[in-house]
């Protein structure tokens, strides 16, 4: 065996023994995934929790080191169908392997997971917006040099990635529609992935928006890559938590990036769950 | 994994045992900017080799020596020769003198390179002081598990450079007749130079010189909360619509000649801090 499917063998293998370790605790089969980010943990709550499960009990899983971040699975019901939701993710710059910050979505895909809600914590490149807004991604680019699609074209299974239409456009218009309704600002835009861990200079929100970026992040991107090839459903949403207004830059805090997320919560719990009671 | 806090402090310990001094500030000299260290008043030089966890410096006209000494009756610790990515160290690596630095007291750190002049209006062997600067190494030197003792999780960029001290150093240029500007570092990883297309883009983002150092070293200062200063020189002038091939021994050159006026800016800002 060479090295590139020895390497796929105990890939798949610490994919295998991952899900079966969290199926023996919980035996079900959600169609529902969702990553809750930075702040956004409170969304938790709202899910019926029939097990939870800490990351670092979990064969192959690090332990996530990112501030604000619970870090372990929470399996129940949310809208009263099965879900399985991670609370607090992997980051890249917590110095994670690609593969292995992602591996996640690999168990989630093994458990049956064909829907895929996202959330993270973002900055606003778009002035005029707001802390606590909150933003569908449509599209994004990627800047944080880790490619996963390497890895998952070939070694882990055959899909080809769908790049055209990544981030699921009937959802979105759902959405955005659902967003009216209930009152709330909704926007759509691109989301620029950074590796981090530090914030942008002023130089760098000036390039992102050029660009086309709206708002910039240090996670979602790779977790979007791997979720893609299993040709998952995904519906991604950033939280605004800061607006970078790059020729009058106030400075960004960690704990102010929770605080925003705080507001934000209760929107995207009411946007996932018109996702799952209105299937589109 | 947190084990840079004991080899800087490990560094540290054979730096005290050769040089008893506590520097205000930290200098790092790029490309053919080396010959500043004959202005300082040297206690001692020590071989990069020679320090424990310090990495060597491959590159050309980098001599590999940190000088300890006063500069302008200042006491200063200066790096003749850097680190790059593309020698092919890792980034935690190439930022670790600028951690031994803070941790043997000093507070400012003074950066400079050799760059790619991007915006028109600047010629070569002009200084920048750099106002600000975008990471396109695709790398960045704080990934992993934050150790608290070094800096914050997130650290803050809205201003990496010191007004101040960028202040300062202009009007010591408008008084010595220097010609200075004020515009946005771009990295690199190098070590190639860029396309023409690629001086396009850069110069489209927003950039006004490019190089490929001095981004993570200030990302490193940052989260060490130092104050940063930084001197880009133009060495070799990157207009896309009408390039010509580069020559590394032309860049050195162009750097050794402009090198006085850097020497100049330094040492005055020093004497306003002694």
């Amino acid at each position: 065996m060479n090295k590139s499917n020895l390497q796929r063998s105990a890939f798949q293998d610490s994919i295998k023994e991952a899900h079966q370790f969290i199926a023996s605790r919980w035996n079900k089969r959600p169609r529902y995934g969702v990553i809750l980010g930075t702040g956004s943990g409170e969304i938790a709550d709202h899910i019926v929790a029939q097990e939870k499960i800490p990351y670092p009990d979990v064969p192959h899983l690090p332990e996530s080191t990112a501030i604000g971040h619970k870090g372990q699975f929470v399996c129940g019901t949310l809208a009263d169908q099965p879900v399985i939701a991670m609370q607090g993710r992997f980051h890249l710059y917590e110095g994670y392997p690609v593969d292995q910050s992602s591996l996640p979505v690999h168990i989630m895909a093994a458990m049956g997971v064909t829907d895929l809600f996202i959330t993270n914590a973002a900055g606003g490149c778009q002035p005029h917006w707001n802390v606590g807004d909150v933003m569908m991604i449509h599209s994004h680019v990627d800047f944080m040099y880790r490619s996963t699609a390497r890895m998952n074209s070939k070694t882990v299974h055959n899909r080809p990635l769908r790049r055209s239409d990544l981030y699921d456009r009937p959802r979105i218009e759902q959405a955005m529609s659902h967003a009216r309704g209930e009152g709330f600002q909704l926007y759509r835009g691109n989301y620029a992935s950074m590796l981090g861990p530090n914030y942008e200079t002023r130089a760098e929100y000036r390039f992102l928006r050029k660009i086309g970026a709206d708002a910039v992040g240090m996670s979602t991107v790779p977790e979007v890559a791997v979720a893609a090839t299993y040709g998952m459903r995904i519906m991604a949403m950033s939280i605004i938590t800061n607006v970078a207004n790059p020729d009058q830059l106030v400075e960004t805090s960690g704990h102010g990036v929770v605080d925003a997320g705080v507001v934000a919560a209760p929107k995207l719990r009411s946007l996932v769950e018109n996702a799952i009671n209105n299937d589109v | 994994m947190l084990d840079l806090f004991d080899k800087i402090q490990e560094s540290v310990e054979f730096i005290k045992s050769k040089w008893d001094g506590v520097p205000k500030a930290g200098i790092i000299l790029g490309t053919g900017l080396g010959p500043l260290v004959q202005q300082i008043d040297v206690a001692v030089a020590i071989n990069y080799e020679d320090i424990p966890n310090f990495p060597v410096s491959t590159a050309p006209s980098h001599q590999g020596r940190l000088v300890c000494g006063t500069l302008n009756g200042t006491p200063i610790v200066a790096m003749q020769g850097r680190m790059h990515m593309y020698e092919g160290y890792p980034l935690k690596e190439v930022t670790l003198p600028v951690r031994i630095m803070k941790a043997l007291g000093a507070k400012t750190l003074m950066v400079s390179n050799a760059c790619g002049g991007l915006n028109p209006n600047y010629a070569c062997g002009d200084i920048m002081l750099i106002d600000d600067q975008i990471n396109l190494m695709g790398d960045n030197p704080l990934i992993g598990i934050n150790d608290d003792r070094l800096g914050v999780r997130f650290p803050d960029m809205s201003q990496p450079y010191c007004p101040k001290l960028i202040d300062s150093a202009l009007t010591i240029a408008r008084k010595e007749d220097i010609v200075a500007h004020k515009g946005v570092f771009v990295a690199v990883s190098g070590p190639n130079l860029e396309t023409r297309a690629e001086y396009r883009f850069l110069r489209t983002i927003g950039c006004d010189v490019v190089g490929m150092s001095t981004v993570p070293e200030v990302i490193v200062a940052v989260h060490e909360e130092m104050n940063v200063v930084g001197f880009s020189v133009v060495t070799d002038m990157c207009l896309p619509d009408a390039l010509k091939a580069a020559d590394e021994n032309e860049i050195i050159e162009i750097a050794k000649s402009a090198e006085p006026k850097l020497t100049k800016l330094i040492m005055g800002l020093l004497g306003q801090m002694a």
